[in-house]
This record gives C-alpha cells, structure tokens and sequence, in this order.
C-alpha cells in the first residue's frame, strides 16, 4: 500500500514538475526571443484549430479555420469548418462575412472592444510582455515555453482572467489559451504557420 | 354611451374571435393528455447551433449551445464565433437563473424575451388542453408560462409551435430538417417585433 502511494506520488510530481518555473535570466531571454520575431514579423498565414471549453459539456467545441495577418495591423479570421464565417479587423471596424451575410461594426466607440482587438492582435504574434496590463510568470515545458499572461484591469478580467501562450524554440506562438473567470476556456492551436510570405492588402476585404 | 358600450363589447368579441377559429382548425376528442418535445432531451447530446440573429435592422452571429444537465435541469449559452461568452443561462424546472451576461445585453426586456424562447425550445412534456386537426396535421393547444401555445405535429414529428395572444400569432418556432431526433434547423419568428432567430446545427 505504501510503496503504490509513493509510486502515485512520484508519478503526480513528475507531471507537476514537467512544467518548471523559469529563472529571471530564462525569462528575459525568451521575452527578447518572441519581441524581436515580432519585430521581424511582416506577415503571417496559419490554419487554426479552436477549442472551446465549456465545463458542462461532454466535448469541446472545435471549430477550424486559417489566419492572415498583416503588419502592423491588419487581421483576417476566417472558420472554414464547420460553418464559414470570417472577420477582418481594419483601422477601427470589423468587417464580418456570416455566410455570406456581410455586416460592419464600428469599435472605436468602445473601449473594451479597441482593448481585445489590440489583445487579439498582439496574442496572434505572442507580444504581450507589458506588465501594467499583465501579471506575467514564465515556465519551461520540454521544449517549449509557457507564458501565463494574468489580467490585472478589473473590467477585461470579467471577459478574460488570463492569456496563456506556448512558444516553440524559435518564439512563434504554438498555442492561445484563454481563460474566462468561470474556469470556461477558448483554446487556439496554430499549425502550418508561414511567415513572411507576401499578403495583398486586398485577402483583408470581406 | 350603454348602447355605444355594448356595440364596443360586442365589435371586441367577434372581431378578434379565437385562433383555431381564425386558422380554420377541426376540433377533435382524444383520450392523450400529454405532448412531448424531445429536440433537448438527451442528456448525452451536447446541442451546438450556430446562430444568427436579426434584430430590428441588425445582424449578429454566434454559437448557442443547450445541454440537458438532468432531468428537468438545462444550461443555455450564447458565444460570439471566437468563443467570447455572451450569456448563460441556467433553467431548472421553473426557476431560471442568470449565470453570466455581458454588460450590453444586460437589458431585462431582452433576458425576459430570451427566457421565454429558449423555456419553449426546452419544456419536454406539456398538458393538452384543446386538440385540432388540419389538413395531415395534429394540432395540440397547450399553456406554457402563462401563454398560449400551440403544437403542430405531422407523422408523430413536432414541426412548429405557435406562442398566441387571442387569435393572434406572437412567436413561431419552426423545426425543420430533422435527424436522429435533432432539429438541424431551427427558426424563431418574433411577429411583433422585428426579431428572427436562425439555428443550424453544427453536430
């Protein structure tokens, strides 16, 4: 009985300690790492998977689709699966095409929207090391690192709590999760990400 | 200014007459005393719709999600396409309770439009007051909340329910393409005001 409570323990441990705490000098380096791919960042194309975690579910709900972005500022979600939807972010509107039901809302009126838009941009490239606006902790997992972005301003923690971002080596963002107050989460996985390539200003018209 | 009452009471009565009357149903006897819904019923099925509403000149999208919790017990919640919550509600039985909603949907004429819509969708069994036919359809007249309602079933496959205010339409749910006891297509038409409410499933 003992010793299979040491091998739980041991067993429980291991998987506590597979994500390490990273030291000031860890930190500092990866922060530089994913500032300057930021800087360097002209254009990104990614597909996306998206999770959404509700706690009453039996399953997430996973939605698909591909990302443009654009620097500095232009952003194009499109679902593909399983329903066809997409938003362009441009100046301060967002331009929506619900299955082909084509809407424009006009954000600059809105605090709270212009401050997720500035979130949603800077979470697609990772850049997000502003700590008036964040309690930031750094952590180490295999081989790639976690940034735990905690909202400090009262009224975005109402909408989300927390930004967690998984980094591969080279400081490209792997994963986006974002945590609500309730324990419910959005989680967005990028794959076949490529940068740089040219975009045309004219994939950000919906 | 009696006679001018009475020819008033007399216009009132026979000018809005009932709905059945209005729709030219059959009345008919039959010995069911219940109807049931089972398009949320299952608690093994997690409902997700995508949604898109039109309201008075505006359009917006999300995700509704329904879940049978247990019996008698569901939770209703709104996301925008990139998961942002909008609302959730929780119903059981008869008490109805707001777990989140966002500070511009915080409008207690729309949370009470809402509830009623969605204790529509979700309300399992209810009494047969009235029975009708039309043409190949059963029509069952039933109370839910306090108001009217009518249930249209054809092959034994609930189609449309009507929420009525004498012999007026208020609210129509149409239930269409249905699978495996779920209705892939759902519409809510709001008669009085200019609110439709369009649910595809995307299990």
């Amino acid at each position: 009985m003992c010793k299979l409570l040491y091998i739980v323990i041991f067993f429980f441990s291991v998987n506590v300690f597979a994500q390490v705490p990273m030291n000031n000098q860890e930190a500092m380096a990866l922060k530089t790492l994913v500032k300057n791919r930021a800087a360097t960042t002209k254009t990104i194309l990614s597909d996306f998977t998206q999770s959404k975690h509700l706690d009453f579910l039996d399953n997430d709900i996973v939605t698909k689709g591909e990302l443009a972005f654009k620097s500095p500022n232009l952003i194009k979600w499109s679902y593909i699966e399983p329903f066809k939807y997409s938003v362009v972010f441009k100046n301060e509107t967002l331009y929506i095409n619900d299955e082909g039901n084509k809407n424009k809302v006009d954000i600059g009126s809105s605090k709270m929207f212009k401050q997720l838009n500035k979130l949603i941009i800077n979470s697609v490239k990772g850049d997000m090391f502003d700590d008036n606006a964040f309690s930031i902790a750094y952590f180490k997992h295999n081989d790639s690192s976690l940034v735990q972005f905690t909202t400090k301003d009262e009224k975005l923690s109402k909408y989300i709590s927390a930004f967690h971002i998984t980094f591969n080596k080279k400081g490209d963002v792997e994963h986006v999760k974002m945590l609500e107050p309730s324990g419910d989460f959005t989680k967005i996985d990028f794959v076949n990400r490529v940068l740089n390539s040219p975009i045309n200003d004219t994939l950000f018209t919906n | 200014m009696t006679r001018y009452l009475l020819i008033s009471i007399c216009l009132l009565v026979f000018g809005c007459g009932s709905f059945p009357k209005k729709q030219g149903f059959t009345q008919t006897i039959i010995s069911e005393r219940i109807i049931e819904n089972n398009y949320f019923s299952n608690e093994n099925t997690d409902y997700v719709y995508k949604a898109q509403i039109d309201i008075y000149n505006n359009h917006f999208g999300g995700l509704l999600i329904i879940k049978k919790i247990q019996e008698n017990i569901h939770r209703v919640v709104f996301t925008t396409e990139m998961g942002t919550k909008l609302f959730d509600f929780s119903f059981n039985e008869n008490d109805f309770k707001v777990n989140y909603i966002i500070n511009d949907l915080d409008k207690s004429l729309l949370i009470k439009i809402l509830k009623q819509d969605f204790k529509t969708l979700i309300t399992e069994t209810l009494k047969i007051e009235n029975h009708y036919k039309i043409g190949l359809q059963e029509v069952y007249e039933t109370s839910l909340y306090n108001k009217k309602h009518f249930y249209f079933y054809e092959d034994d496959k609930l189609d449309k329910i009507e929420r009525v205010k004498g012999a007026k339409k208020i609210v129509s749910f149409q239930f269409s393409y249905i699978s495996d006891s779920i209705a892939k297509q759902i519409d809510i038409i709001h008669n009085n005001l200019k609110l439709k409410i369009t649910l595809k499933s995307i299990n």
